[in-house]
């Protein structure tokens, strides 16, 4: 059992500044920035590129030779700039058609499927949907839904672009135009996982007002000094509206919403491909004013 | 029945281990010395003690042994590190580091990063009786240059 209870140490020389090194570098980018307030020697440490590059993935050099500003673009004074970069400003790869971050606290990898790499039916067709520029998006175009009955998108990605034994969570990432309809009522499916193999669906309300139903509360009616024993229904509004199961949108920092589509787990040395999806197929209404920029990949909190 | 080369390690505090060499040569730093053909088959160890010695010596026998499963090993590995205290944990990095073993070092490495995991500063300059050599001002550069962390 490791022992708990602080020995002081009375050596006279200092652990070579490789081997804090080491050591940091097994730890996570949050304790070795943290750590770094010790001494200065472990601040040399701390900040050295053999710490930085063991946080980098292992394919990081082949993933920034795909930005497509090319890999001159990013910093390059230290592998611990590059990290923060890598975290604070998602680099577009792949001729636009994703981006690529890292989780700041894990190190792990991150992507957003732009929606040009979706597959979303009906998309090519300028009647029901068109492709638009929007400064707010960090995608060259996204995708505004203009009416359609038939409402069905969905991305796929391979596990060996992830970080392994990792908790993955995917987000359909939109925004909603003033006019927005079809969306109120009826609940989509949203459905996430290896591709070929059955997948559990959920029920999903993009619309952030959608689904919730207002809740009637039985309120006695007074008769004089006694109760009427026979209750009377009001129609009264309770403050918490009643909200079906299933999940809602969340606004992101970015500005945009979000939605989880579902969530899958990567294991090490796996190769497959994930599937995820978003329908609504069943309820017959014409929708519009969604614009979607894409679905978010990234690790679960905590997992 | 070939008899097997023995060396003599001397210790910085004068005591003599006699060991096979090929159980010694997992440290490169005698490897060297054994290869440089040292006239004697005694190695002065000046920076190691005999306690720190007589540990790493119980790591290399283990991990000599032949018979031994790779399940045993891990085992054997984990038991290793988990009751050493904070001063033997660092004379024992500071053992490997200068005998040169790569292996050794690394789970010495595996258990400080596991036992820092988490830990504030203050805690670790208490466990490894480390002196803050930073001014104040220096101290807050480092908060506000990693603000990030201390969330």
């Amino acid at each position: 059992m490791a022992v708990e209870s602080y020995e002081i140490f009375s050596g006279g020389d200092e652990l070579p500044e490789g081997c804090i090194a080491n050591a940091l570098s097994l730890t996570s980018p949050k304790d070795a920035c943290r750590l770094s307030l010790v001494d200065s020697t472990f601040r040399s440490a701390a900040e050295s590129d053999a710490v930085w590059e063991r946080f980098l993935p292992p394919d990081y050099g082949d993933i920034i030779s795909r930005s497509i500003n090319g890999p001159d673009s990013l910093p390059v004074a230290s592998k611990k700039e590059l990290y923060l970069h890598l975290c604070d400003h998602p680099i577009l790869i792949d001729g636009g058609t994703k981006s690529f971050s890292l989780e700041k606290w894990s190190g792990k990898k991150c992507y957003m499927l732009a929606a040009r790499s979706l597959k979303i039916v009906w998309a090519d067709t300028p009647r029901y949907w068109r492709w638009i520029s929007l400064p707010e998006s960090r995608f060259p175009e996204v995708a505004e839904l203009l009416d359609v009955c038939w409402f069905d998108l969905s991305g796929k990605i391979n596990t060996n672009m992830l970080s392994p034994d990792t908790r993955y969570g995917a987000y359909l990432v939109f925004t909603t135009k003033s006019r927005t309809y079809g969306f109120g009522n009826q609940p989509a499916e949203s459905s996430v996982g290896i591709t070929g193999h059955e997948r559990e669906t959920q029920t999903v309300y993009l619309d952030p007002q959608g689904g919730r139903r207002h809740r009637y509360q039985v309120v006695p009616r007074r008769l004089g000094i006694f109760t009427h024993h026979m209750a009377h229904i009001l129609r009264h509004e309770v403050d918490t509206p009643y909200e079906p199961e299933g999940r809602y949108p969340k606004q992101r920092s970015d500005g945009w919403m979000e939605i989880e589509l579902g969530e899958f787990f990567v294991k090490r040395g796996q190769e497959a491909e994930v599937e995820m999806s978003l329908t609504e197929l069943k309820g017959g209404n014409w929708k519009s004013g969604l614009i979607v920029e894409g679905i978010d990949i990234r690790p679960k909190e905590g997992k | 029945m070939s008899s097997k080369k023995l060396l003599v390690l001397k210790t910085s505090d004068g005591e003599e281990f006699e060991l096979e060499e090929a159980v010694a040569v997992r440290s490169e730093a005698i490897k060297n010395m054994v290869e440089d053909d040292c006239a004697s088959n005694t190695i002065p160890l000046p920076n190691v003690d005999s306690k720190t010695m007589a540990k790493v010596i119980e790591y290399w026998k283990k991990h000599s042994d032949e018979g031994v499963k790779e399940d045993e090993l891990k085992d054997f590995d984990k038991n290793y590190v988990k009751v050493l205290n904070y001063t033997e944990l660092y004379d024992l990095i500071l053992a490997a580091n200068y005998l040169n073993d790569k292996e050794l070092l690394d789970i010495l490495c595996q258990e400080t990063a596991d036992r820092i995991k988490g830990k504030t500063p203050e805690q670790i300059r208490k466990a490894f009786n480390i002196k803050n050599d930073f001014t104040p001002e220096e101290e807050e550069q480092i908060r506000k240059e990693n603000a990030w962390a201390f969330d």
